[in-house]
C-alpha cells in the first residue's frame, strides 16, 4: 500500500460528495406524493376505524376498539347491503363485458389500423365530460316524461319509467365504466398474433371454436383487467346510486358516504370502508391466481 | 399419368394495386415434395397462403384432391400449414397443440392420447407432452409444429419457411430430417423457402419464382444444371452468365458470339430472338488453354480447396474462373495476361427473351 502514487491516493477524496438533485427528485418526489394521498389517507382511516364516539357529545374520541367492526360484520343490515353491492357490481360487470369485448376486440383486431386511433378516441371521448354531469344526463333521459319516455313511450310493454330504478343504476355503471373496461380488451385484442387464429382455422376449427379455444384464452388477461378496472370502482360507487338508484338499491359506498356525513359516525364509515377494501382486495388477488396470467403468456 | 393433389389454373392475386402472383399455373403430383422458390415478393407466399385458404385468388382456380376450392375457408380444407415462426398455441401444452386438430374433428380423447404419443416420437420429443411451447427450443417447437399439422392427415402439407428461424447447424440438420419423416408419412409436401440450397437439398420439384410467375419448374439437378432463364441461374448462384448472340444456327450447330470470340456448340439454339445468354460455372473455365481468349487477372480469391480468379476478357466481359490442385508453378497474378478457354458441352445456353434481372 505504501507504494501507491499519491494522486490515486486523493482521488477518492478528490471529488466531494453531492446530494443527487435529480435522483433525489425524481424518485423522491412520487413517492411524497403517494404518501400524502395516498398512504397517510388510509392510514388515517384505520386509525379511525378503532375509535368510538363519546356519548355524551357524540364526537369521535381517541380510543381503541373492536365495536365498530363488530357491528359492521354482525349485523344483517349490513351484510344485506354488502350483497346487493355485490350482486349490483357484478351484473353490471357481466353486462359490461358483454359490450365491452366486442367493441375492445373490434377495434384491436378487425379494424382498420389506420382507423383504430379514431375509434379509440370514441370511445374515450366521455372521459372529457365529468362523471357527474354522464350521470345526472340520464336522469333526463330516464326519467318519466324524459327523452326515452317521449320516444318509445307509445310502445305498449316497453317499460320507460326507469328512473329511480335498479336498471337505472346499472345502465348508469355500464355507461360511465364502460371505457376502462374496453381499453385494456383492446389492448389484449391488438397484441393477439393473427397467426394463431389462422393455425386454428387451419387445424379444423370453425370460427366459433376458434375463437374459444384461441382467441379468447389469450385475450383473457385484458378481460381480467378489465374486470378488475370495472368492478372495483363500481363495487364502491355511491354518487351513481344517488342519482339513478331506488332507495332499495341503497349501496355500501352510500351507507360509508353516509356515515361520514349526516350520521357523523367517523369510526364506524372508516371500519366500513377498511372492510371494503380488503375485501377488493382479496377478490382482486384471487381472481387474478384463479384466472392465472402467467399460465398464458408467461414470465 | 401421375395423379395431382393440388392444381393450379391460371391463379392471380392482387393486392391494392401490386399484383402478388399473376397467371400461374402449377401441378403438385401426389406424394412430392415440392418448393417454392424465390426472393421475397415473388409471391411464394401468397401462392401457398391460397392453396392454404388464408387468400383467396382474384381469378383462376385451385383445386386439391381433384376438388375446386373456390372460397373455401382453410378448416374446410384438406391441407394444413406449418407457419414462420411455428404459431404454436402459448396457453395450451405441447400435446395440447399437437391434439388440437384431432379435438376439433371430434376424435375420442383416448384415440387423441395415443395419436399424440405417436407424433411425439415421430418428431422425436417423446418425453415433452406436457412441457408449454415457450420452455422449447426453437428446434423443438419447429418439430411440434410439424407433428400439429401432421396428425391431422392432410392431402397436402404446407410449409412457409419453417426453418428461417433456426441457426445453419439445426437447419441442415432439420432438413434431412423433414425429407425422412415426408418419406415416412407420404403426404404431399409444398415448401416455401428462399434459400436455394434448402430447396436443392430437399425437394423433388423446385419452382422457382420471381415477380409473381413462375420461372422454371424442374427437379433440382434440371434447375442448377439447366436453368432456363437468366434470374434462374442467377438465383441457383450461377457466377458467370454471359451475353451471347447467335450468329450462326442450323439443326445441328449453332455458332455464338461470346465476349469476344465465337464458339460453336452441339444442338440447335433456342427459336426466337438471338440475343441469348450463356451460363459457364467457373471450375469449367479453363486457363492458360492452347489457342484461347486473352484475359487479364483482375484480382484472386483464394478459397481453400480452389484459387478463385476474376479475368477480363479483351472487351471488358467479367468471367470468374475457379482452379483446384493449383501448381503454384501455373498460380497467376493481379495483371496478369493468361489465355482461357471452355468446352462448348459445359456450356448452359439460356433463351434470355425476356432479358430479366
Amino acid at each position: 500500500m505504501a507504494t501507491v502514487p499519491a494522486e490515486s491516493a486523493t482521488s477518492g477524496t478528490g471529488t466531494r460528495w453531492r446530494f443527487p438533485i435529480a435522483p433525489a427528485l425524481s424518485l423522491g418526489l412520487p413517492i411524497l406524493v403517494l404518501i400524502v394521498f395516498f398512504v397517510l389517507p388510509i392510514v388515517l382511516i384505520g386509525v379511525y376505524s378503532f375509535y368510538s364516539l363519546n356519548p355524551d357529545t357524540g364526537l369521535m374520541q381517541q380510543d381503541f376498539t373492536w365495536a365498530n367492526y363488530e357491528r359492521a360484520l354482525t349485523s344483517s343490515i349490513y351484510r344485506n347491503i354488502f350483497l346487493r353491492t355485490l350482486k349490483i357490481a357484478g351484473l353490471s360487470t357481466a353486462i359490461a363485458l358483454c359490450l365491452a369485448y366486442p367493441i375492445g376486440y373490434y377495434i384491436g383486431a378487425v379494424a382498420n389500423p389506420k382507423r383504430q386511433g379514431m375509434l379509440l378516441l370514441a370511445v374515450l371521448i366521455p372521459f372529457w365530460t365529468s362523471y357527474i354531469i354522464r350521470t345526472y344526463a340520464w336522469i333526463g333521459i330516464l326519467q318519466s316524461n324524459g327523452f326515452l319516455d317521449s320516444a318509445l313511450g307509445w310502445v305498449p310493454g316497453l317499460p320507460t319509467d326507469l328512473l329511480y330504478s335498479r336498471t337505472a343504476l346499472i345502465i348508469g355503471f355500464v355507461h360511465v365504466f364502460l371505457p376502462i373496461m374496453i381499453l385494456p380488451i383492446y389492448a389484449s385484442a391488438r397484441n393477439l398474433d393473427k397467426r394463431y387464429v389462422e393455425a386454428a382455422y387451419d387445424l379444423g376449427a370453425t370460427p366459433f371454436r376458434a375463437f374459444i379455444r384461441v382467441i379468447l384464452p389469450l385475450t383473457m388477461p385484458g378481460i381480467i383487467a378489465g374486470i378488475v378496472l370495472f368492478f372495483i370502482p363500481t363495487f364502491g360507487s355511491f354518487v351513481t346510486p344517488q342519482f339513478l338508484g331506488g332507495t332499495s338499491d341503497v349501496m355500501m359506498g352510500n351507507i360509508i358516504d353516509n356515515q361520514f356525513g349526516e350520521a357523523f359516525n367517523w369510526p364506524f364509515g372508516a371500519a366500513l370502508s377498511i372492510v371494503m377494501t380488503l375485501v377488493v382486495i382479496v377478490a382482486v388477488t384471487l381472481f387474478f391466481r384463479y384466472a392465472d396470467v402467467e399460465e398464458i403468456y408467461g414470465s | 399419368m401421375p395423379e395431382y393433389d393440388v392444381n393450379i389454373r391460371n391463379v392471380t392475386k392482387r393486392f391494392g394495386s401490386m399484383t402478388a402472383v399473376d397467371a400461374i399455373s402449377l401441378d403438385v403430383p401426389r406424394g412430392h415434395f415440392v418448393t417454392f422458390l424465390g426472393p421475397s415478393g415473388c409471391g411464394k407466399t401468397t401462392t401457398l397462403r391460397m392453396i392454404g385458404g388464408f387468400e383467396y385468388p382474384d381469378s383462376g382456380e385451385i383445386s386439391i384432391g381433384g376438388e375446386v376450392m373456390g372460397n373455401r375457408p382453410p378448416h374446410q380444407r384438406d391441407t394444413s400449414m406449418v407457419f414462420q415462426n411455428y404459431a404454436l398455441f402459448p396457453h395450451m401444452s405441447v400435446a395440447g397443440n399437437i391434439g388440437f386438430g384431432l379435438r376439433e374433428r371430434k376424435v375420442p380423447k383416448q384415440q387423441i392420447r395415443e395419436r399424440v404419443a405417436e407424433m411425439l416420437n415421430l418428431v422425436e420429443l417423446p418425453t415433452h407432452g406436457d412441457r408449454k411451447p415457450r420452455q422449447l427450443s426453437g428446434g423443438q417447437q419447429q418439430r411440434v409444429a410439424l407433428a400439429r399439422s401432421l396428425i391431422v392427415e392432410p392431402t397436402v402439407l404446407l410449409l412457409d419457411e419453417p426453418l428461417g428461424a433456426l441457426d445453419l447447424k439445426l437447419r441442415k440438420q432439420m432438413q434431412i430430417e423433414l425429407k425422412h419423416i415426408q418419406q415416412r408419412v407420404g403426404i404431399t409436401f409444398i415448401y416455401v423457402t428462399h434459400d436455394q440450397e434448402e430447396a436443392l437439398t430437399m425437394s423433388d420439384t423446385i419452382v422457382v419464382m420471381n415477380d409473381g410467375r413462375v420461372e422454371q419448374e424442374g427437379s433440382a439437378e434440371e434447375i442448377f444444371e439447366r436453368p432456363r432463364t437468366r434470374f434462374v441461374a442467377g438465383f441457383m448462384g450461377a457466377e458467370n452468365i454471359l451475353d451471347a448472340r447467335v450468329v450462326e444456327r442450323d439443326s445441328a450447330s449453332t455458332r455464338l458470339k461470346i465476349g469476344p470470340g465465337e464458339i460453336t456448340v452441339d444442338g440447335p439454339a433456342p427459336t426466337g430472338a438471338d440475343d441469348i445468354a450463356v451460363v459457364i460455372r467457373p471450375e469449367k473455365v479453363r486457363l492458360d488453354v492452347a489457342d484461347g481468349w486473352t484475359a487479364t487477372v483482375r484480382d484472386r480469391v483464394y478459397k481453400g480447396s480452389v484459387m478463385s480468379y476474376m479475368l477480363t476478357l479483351a472487351d471488358n466481359t467479367q468471367l470468374i474462373a475457379e482452379v483446384t490442385h493449383d501448381n503454384p508453378a501455373h498460380r497467376h497474378e493481379r495483371g496478369d495476361t493468361v489465355s482461357v478457354g471452355f468446352r462448348p458441352d459445359d456450356l448452359v445456353i439460356i433463351a434470355d427473351q425476356k432479358k430479366g434481372a
